[in-house]
């Protein structure tokens, strides 16, 4: 009997046509392309993407400059008396990231001690393409900060 | 108009030259041109469809305007010519590749002629008595253009290509033209139009004529027809992950467009030949069977037979070309030795079988 | 280079007349930046000899420079698709070395990502490799399911591709609420589509044509270049790494290890198609078991190994035996580290594969030995 399969395998072509089968059932199909600049993936809630920094959370200690694996976190700061509480304080000279550089690791949101974290890539944000990667992609401060210069997919951006 | 036309070059010049001019022009400006055109994006729509994806949607909607944005984007590109290549060969080679596949057409009929369907216009440019001798002859000299072009690009894969096209188009050309004689043994015609004209008085399309050779002719010619037009499973020539590109690796902008072109214009061509030889052309289907006569469309408000016959045709024709799509989007490629076995050692011994089967058969019976 | 000229049992009648044709490194089959240069008579070739380095990243050096824990991140990039992988790798030495042992938990859940990762990687392999041969849907196909691979990544870890989803003593994060019945929905349904690749191409003729007896490595070949993985067990080898030592949870799960004997193209495409179906049985498996409690275990922040100490630990990579060597010198970072890259050791005996076989069939052998050049250059 398998004998005989064979033979009607052999020429009838029936594993082409059964590969022809596959194909011609796919063409009625529930497509999976997704048309990206009108519909858009929403990313998972754990997605890493732009980074976003709270200074008010911010205690300075660097942390996150010390565990990123490539250095791209530049934090200056100094000593200054807060007028209210009059004691001393950090305060922030320079809070750069060098984001064509960053691997999007994660590392220094989870070295961040603060909680809820004071620096975190769990923006939602993915758009990243620049025409100028020293312009764009080296980011400071005010627009790590700024959240309408990349906006999100979603309003939780935070945790 | 026609008729001043005619008066002013005289009848002899205006029947063999002007006439034929004008449906020539018509043919490959309203006809096959704008076929290809959308012959590519059906192929691409097609092929995303099989391959769960849209293909091109982007361009008007649907994306039916992509075809135009392709040949403006292929008009403006820079013409380039490899520094080392051989001039005149380089920008010969396309050409050579396009006119054949569009010189055939010419003698294929779309439809019926003025006196068989009583219609004051016959659907084909020409009617040449050894047309099918034509075909093959024509066929013939397109290989010329992609060796050309593979050998005079200078470039390796270029080269590679050309010698494969070479050698394949070479080898299937033998059972391609046998398959060719069985229709002709079957109508005792080389004109085309005559073997549409014969599967009509024999009352069946040649493909299910001397069952089984009529069937196994036509998948001979269909398997070299594939091969011949350098089409998935055989698309060696151009073998994307080996070559690169094949024989037109260095070609860019309008010449390579015309590759492109020659390429599907050769799938229409074999696509209408096994029509017309196999598949009654533009005959109905069961053309001499009483209760399938509602298939000449003749019920259908200003139908002529002339217009049910292109209709039929074309739609053979469309059927034929999915069938091309649909194995470039199922299956893998052969290996070059492997395409040479299958042509010299199955097709060929079989093609001759059937050559003898159909002859003795006519003899005998 | 090797010898040339015409060899034994080639036709010596004709003016043979050698080409010199360099395949890559931007050619569409390399799988990446591999550069081979080739000896060919007509389309047959009489030598082979990769060039390989384009890729190069100095990896082995970079880990030298950054604490243990900072270098998961670097990882992710030797073999770009198959993180998870590497990554177990990579924390498995560094606990090896530092002597910590991870919670069940974080056991099970890495052994999911991994033969998730499996999955993934094959998929990718799978579709590369059939559309050297020329079939181009089952990329598509492939790329379908391989999406829902990498969603699930996503959901766990937030990276798609490079997930630096494990730390030295166990993970990052637990899964999230929900993960598991995704990822069991899509195991679920996954037996069937590998049945769909296999519908296309398993039994059709012009796929065995081009595969079976093409590449052929017999088993003394493939143990004397130390090739590891699905080509070593395409050949008639049993050894699994999972099964010969096995590490995380996989001595609690219960799966085959597909081995096939005539060590061709074809044979190792049945191996990985069948391994693609033992992972989904893995972590079907996995995910019922999956016990509760953390993820992460108790150890200092920074790792310190002692001055001389040394582990290694490989892994059952979706390529071959993925392994770290890393030397301790008493201070965060490690002193050495080596990486054994699979697609390195199985890349070197393409040249051997090649010999005398046509062109095209160089396309199919560079495919059918799965490499990644991320890995072979580092």
């Amino acid at each position: 009997m398998s004998a005989m399969r064979g033979l009607l395998d052999r020429f009838m072509l029936l594993d082409l046509f059964s590969g022809l089968g596959i194909t011609f059932r796919h063409l009625f199909k529930k497509k999976e392309t997704v048309q990206y600049p009108e519909e858009r993936c929403e990313p998972a809630h754990r997605f890493r993407g732009m980074f976003r920094l709270d200074e008010e959370r911010c205690i300075k200690c660097t942390l996150c400059a010390r565990d990123c694996p490539i250095d791209i976190i530049y934090i200056d700061w100094h000593q200054e008396m807060n007028p209210v509480t009059e004691k001393k304080e950090k305060a922030l000279d320079r809070f750069d990231i060098d984001v064509q550089r960053c691997m999007f690791c994660g590392l220094c949101e989870e070295a961040c001690p603060t909680n809820p974290k004071s620096i975190w890539l769990t923006s939602k944000t993915y758009e990243l393409a620049s025409y100028d990667r020293w312009e764009n992609l080296y980011v400071d401060i005010d627009e790590l900060q700024d959240w309408k210069v990349r906006p999100a997919y979603t309003d939780d951006e935070v945790r | 108009m026609l008729e001043a036309l005619r008066e002013a070059v005289g009848p002899t010049l205006f029947t063999y030259a002007v006439s034929p001019l004008f449906k020539i022009l018509a043919l490959i400006f309203l006809g096959v041109l704008p076929l290809i055109m959308y012959l590519v994006l059906a192929e691409r729509k097609i092929l995303g469809f099989m391959q769960v994806r849209l293909g091109p949607n982007r361009v008007g909607p649907w994306g039916i305007l992509q075809p135009v944005a392709d040949i403006a984007k292929l008009l403006v590109k820079e013409d380039v010519i490899p520094n080392k290549a051989v001039r005149w060969a380089f920008v010969l080679a396309p050409c050579l590749v396009v006119a054949p596949a569009f010189v055939i057409l010419a003698v294929i009929p779309f439809g019926p002629s003025a006196e068989q369907s009583g219609g004051a216009l016959d659907f084909f440019i020409t009617d040449v008595n050894v047309g099918l001798l034509f075909v093959v002859a024509m066929a013939t000299v397109g290989v010329y253009g992609i060796i050309i072009g593979g050998w005079a690009s200078n470039s390796k894969f270029s080269l590679l290509g050309g010698l494969r096209s070479a050698a394949q188009m070479i080898s299937y050309e033998i059972p391609q033209g046998f398959s060719l004689v069985i229709p002709l043994l079957m109508a005792g015609t080389m004109s085309l139009q005559g073997v549409v004209g014969a599967q009509f008085e024999q009352g069946r399309w040649f493909v299910f004529q001397f069952f089984p050779f009529g069937l196994i002719a036509f998948f001979i010619y269909f398997v070299a027809g594939v091969a011949e037009s350098n089409r998935n499973p055989f698309d060696l020539p151009e073998a994307e992950s080996e070559l690169v590109a094949g024989f037109h690796t260095e070609y860019t902008g309008m010449r390579f467009a015309l590759f492109f072109l020659g390429e599907y214009a050769n799938m229409i061509v074999i696509s209408a030949l096994a029509v017309t030889l196999f598949l009654g052309g533009w005959l109905a289907p069961f053309p001499n069977v009483g209760w399938a006569s509602f298939l000449d469309l003749q019920w259908i408000p200003f139908m002529t037979p002339g217009l049910a016959g292109l209709i039929w045709f074309s739609a053979k024709l469309f059927a034929f070309l999915f069938v091309y799509i649909w194995f470039r989007g199922t299956f893998p490629r052969y290996r070059f030795d492997q395409l040479m076995d299958l042509g010299w050692k199955w097709l060929i011994p079989l093609v001759l079988f059937t050559v003898f089967g159909v002859g003795i058969w006519k003899t005998l019976l | 280079m090797g010898e040339t000229g015409a060899k034994p049992g080639h036709d010596t009648l004709f003016d043979v007349e050698e080409m010199e044709l360099a395949l890559g490194p931007q050619h569409p089959s390399t799988h990446g930046v591999l550069r081979i240069n080739l000896k060919i008579d007509g389309e047959r070739i009489l030598d082979s000899y990769p060039i390989i380095g384009y890729l190069h990243r100095g990896t082995e050096k970079l880990f030298e420079l950054h604490p243990f824990f900072q270098n998961v991140p670097h990882t992710d990039r030797i073999d770009y698709v198959a993180a998870a992988t590497n990554n177990l790798a990579y924390v498995g030495a560094v606990e090896k070395l530092t002597g910590i042992t991870v919670p069940p938990r974080a056991s099970y859940i890495r052994t999911i990502l991994c033969e998730l990762q499996r999955i993934s990687s094959h998929l990718l392999w799978l579709a590369t490799h059939a559309i050297d041969v020329g079939a181009m849907t089952p990329f598509f196909y492939c790329f379908r399911e391989r999406e829902q691979v990498l969603d699930l990544f996503e959901e766990y870890c937030g990276a798609r591709l490079t997930l630096n989803c494990m730390r030295p003593g166990g993970l990052p994060f637990d899964l999230p609420v929900g993960w598991t019945d995704r990822c069991s929905a899509f195991i679920d349904k996954f037996p069937a589509k590998v049945a769909e690749y296999e519908g296309l191409l398993t039994n059709n003729r012009i796929w065995k044509k081009r595969t079976v007896g093409i590449g052929v490595l017999s088993k003394e070949q493939v143990l004397q270049y130390g090739i590891t993985g699905p080509m070593l067990r395409g050949s008639g080898v049993d050894f699994d790494l999972r099964k010969a030592t096995p590490y995380e949870a996989y001595d609690e799960v219960d799966f085959d290890v597909p081995v096939f004997p005539n060590g061709d193209t074809y044979d190792r495409y049945l191996v990985r198609m069948e391994e693609m179906r033992q992972s989904a049985r893995i972590v079907r498996q996995c995910l019922a078991k999956l016990p509760d409690g953390e993820v992460m275990a108790k150890r200092p922040r920074v790792l310190k190994a002692n001055k001389g100490a040394e582990a290694y630990f490989g892994i059952e990579g979706p390529k071959g035996e993925i392994g770290f060597y890393i030397v301790g010198n008493g201070t965060p970072n490690p002193d050495r580290c080596r990486v054994r890259a699979p697609s390195f050791y199985n890349l070197q005996v393409v040249p051997e594969l090649a010999k005398d076989h046509l062109l095209s069939d160089l396309v199919a052998i560079i495919g059918t030995t799965d490499i990644v050049l991320g890995e072979v250059d580092r």
